[in-house]
């Protein structure tokens, strides 16, 4: 066995999928607790993305300071969209079908935005850390993977402490178990609904730029990123934060270590083979629903 | 009666006054009346920088040739559909323009999933179809309405760069390769050429692996190669994968030789986004904005000072190429029939901005072997010695 190459691989894999659940998460909460499938959700990040790239190629900002803007300004967005969007259709029988056609549409519409603002050209963020890299013995780190971990690591942390630990995160999560019980407590049912869906869709802010580190993108990319979503959520289980977090790094882990013992044809073979056995054996994912 | 027999008169005289009045009509009409040219390209989704690339320079060739007084003295307008970079689409848009739109003329479109798809349905309706098409598989198929007018052949496209290897000493030449291909007909057509001569340059090949698209990640690739003391590294990919690859190859400061990269160096965005690091980087061509063919200077100034861009990209180039091919038969043959276009086109030259051609049997000019790299940002002509524009670097210098 090549030890250097297994753990290059690995480390490598690890920081890969790490950045696909910091994506997923939010994918996983609107899901789970709202029964809303936004196919919108990775257009989200792209979005963020391309506006973090215009901000630093155009001021400066590095990426991650850029967050402090795209996040809230996704919030405010999302918020809206809900509010005219997203809630008339809550109502409706099939609320998961209607939700992702609809969501699909406004997919499009953020694309031929995208399109239209930024043109078809595929772009790069990089940033002066970019090719940064610091080596324990032969293993190398590259800092916009170590970025995009940390970003992960502070991601999937400040939702969980959210949903956990504040009022309004218990109400989400009252919401989602218990929706009538919650509002004969008197919880405001819309209200959380919209906070959620705000909340989720501002962290896919924080996915795009941590997918913008990684991949090059274009106004297209939300396309692939979004089969990433739904790897993430399915091996994770829905509506499950940790969950989703743990999906991210199992598909990392084995993608990097197929890419490191297996000819590289077959690494889509068996991460898509992963979820075909998932939704076979344990069509809830790995861990319970448990917002 | 004699009142009644001048009346038929006057009538006759008038309704004859009429039809030749209704004939020049008509005629006018039919000499006024556009060429119709349709077909589709991706101009949204995976290909849209490229295919709105080639929209631009055909649209630049129907202005020119419409201030020249048209095509047969006809004006030219295009219907070009959306394909949204899909190819079951691009063969519907294609069946929509000649059955539905009832179009003059059929444009070429992109990429060569699309080209080799739309090429049997060119072929069903007798039309003429000039585009890149889809490498050399689909230039066997016996069509003999296709034509590459410049194609875009995997086959050859590394052939520039081996022949100039070749022109190194043996002993500075590389000693081992990795191959790292996209797992798809475009890949597969490039490695013809990387078996060939690698053969014959004594270049052993020690990492030979196939990838499907998207790449996930590169690191892998470059710590194999790096392992394997590989110092050639082919990334026979497009713009996202071949990018990937460059980022992991510096990350982990790994310094082959030369770096030779499929299609997605050529373009404007490899440099733009890349930067330095997009230096030194090896590829092929069948089309550059600095070959000394008449017509390349004027796009040049028209991209400078539409899309203040130094030198026309590739696809504007190929788009405008495309026209021009096609036109000349048009002109030539005299009418817009498509069987005698096309056999115009197999019996005569044409010249355009990638040179002067003549198509064989199978619709191909004579292999095309121009060579680049990728030099201060600019991907420069490096072969061979009769249109480069500057000398190859070689060995690559380590990442700064």
């Amino acid at each position: 066995m090549n030890l250097v190459l297994t753990l290059q691989s690995l480390i490598s894999g690890i920081m890969m999928g790490a950045v696909y659940a910091l994506l997923g998460i939010g994918f996983s909460l609107t899901w789970g607790v709202m029964n809303v499938i936004n196919v919108s959700h990775a257009t989200f990040g792209l979005l963020a993305a391309f506006v973090s790239y215009s901000l630093f190629t155009a001021l400066g900002i590095d990426p991650v300071a850029s967050m402090f803007i795209t996040i809230p300004a996704l919030f405010g967005v999302a918020l809206l969209v809900y509010r005219f969007l997203i809630d008339p259709i809550s109502k409706a029988k099939a609320v998961i079908v209607s939700s992702m056609i609809l969501t699909f549409g406004i997919a499009i519409i953020i694309e031929n935005l995208i399109l239209l603002v930024w043109g078809a050209d595929p772009r790069l963020l990089t940033t002066s850390y970019t090719n940064k890299v610091f080596s324990i013995g032969p293993l190398y780190f590259q800092y916009p993977r170590l970025v995009g971990f940390g970003m992960a690591v502070v991601g999937v942390t400040a939702i969980q402490f959210f949903l956990k630990k504040t009022l309004t995160g218990k109400a989400v999560r009252a919401a989602w178990q218990q929706p009538e019980a919650s509002q004969l407590c008197g919880i405001n049912l819309k209200r959380i609904s919209m906070i959620t869906f705000g909340l989720a869709v501002a962290s896919s802010g924080a996915g795009g730029v941590g997918m913008a580190m990684l991949y090059s993108f274009e106004p297209h990319s939300h396309n692939l990123w979004l089969i990433y979503l739904f790897l993430v959520v399915i091996v994770g289980g829905v509506g499950n934060i940790l969950g989703a977090a743990f999906g991210g790094l199992l598909i990392g882990i084995i993608t990097g270590l197929s890419m490191a013992f297996l000819p590289y044809q077959w690494v889509n073979l068996l991460t898509f083979g992963l979820l075909m056995l998932i939704l076979i054996f344990k069509p809830q994912g790995l861990f319970q629903s448990e917002v | 009666m004699l009142d009644s027999r001048r009346l038929i008169k006057v009538v006759g005289k008038l309704l004859g006054i009429v039809l030749m009045l209704l004939m020049a009509f008509s005629i006018s009409d039919a000499a006024e009346k556009p060429i119709l040219i349709g077909g589709s390209l991706p101009l949204t989704g995976q290909y849209a920088e490229t295919g709105q690339w080639i929209e631009r320079g055909m649209k630049f060739w129907a202005k020119e040739i419409n201030e020249k007084g048209g095509l047969l003295g006809r004006p030219v307008e295009f219907k070009i559909y959306d394909d949204e970079s899909n190819v079951n689409k691009a063969v519907t848009f294609a069946e929509k323009a000649i059955t539905v739109d009832k179009v003059d003329l059929l444009f070429g479109g992109y990429p060569g999933t699309a080209a080799r798809a739309v090429m049997p349905v060119a072929e069903k309706h007798k039309f003429v179809y000039v585009s890149m098409g889809g490498h050399m598989k689909s230039f066997e198929q016996g069509y003999s309405y296709s034509f590459g007018g410049p194609p875009l052949m995997g086959e050859w496209w590394y052939e520039g760069f081996f022949q100039w290897l070749e022109t190194i000493p043996a002993d500075q030449r590389p000693k081992k390769a990795a191959v790292y291909t996209m797992n798809n007909p475009i890949g597969a057509s490039l490695m013809e050429s990387i078996t060939k001569w690698t053969k014959k340059l004594g270049i052993q090949i020690v990492v030979d692996e196939k990838y499907n698209l998207p790449l996930p990640d590169a690191t892998p690739l470059i710590v194999k190669a790096k392992q394997m003391d590989c110092d050639l590294l082919f990334s026979n990919g497009v713009f996202p994968d071949g990018v990937m690859t460059v980022r992991a190859a510096k990350a982990l400061e790994y310094n082959p030789k030369a770096i030779v990269q499929g299609i997605g160096s050529v373009l404007p965005a490899w440099s733009k986004e890349l930067g330095p690091d997009g230096d030194y980087v090896f590829s092929g061509t069948s089309l550059h904005n600095k070959l000394n063919f008449p017509g390349n200077e004027k796009l040049n100034e028209f991209v400078k000072k539409e899309y203040q861009i130094d030198g026309y990209p590739l696809y504007f180039g190929f788009g405008y190429a495309w026209m021009q091919t096609l036109a000349q038969a048009v002109e030539g043959a005299k009418t817009l029939e498509q069987t005698k276009i096309r056999d115009w086109l197999k019996a005569n030259k044409v010249n355009t901005i990638a040179g002067p051609m003549k198509f064989d049997t199978k619709g191909l000019p004579d292999p095309i072997n121009f060579c680049t790299q990728v030099i201060n940002g600019k991907a420069e002509l490096v072969w061979p010695p009769e249109v480069r524009t500057t000398k190859p670097v070689y060995p690559k210098p380590a990442w700064k």
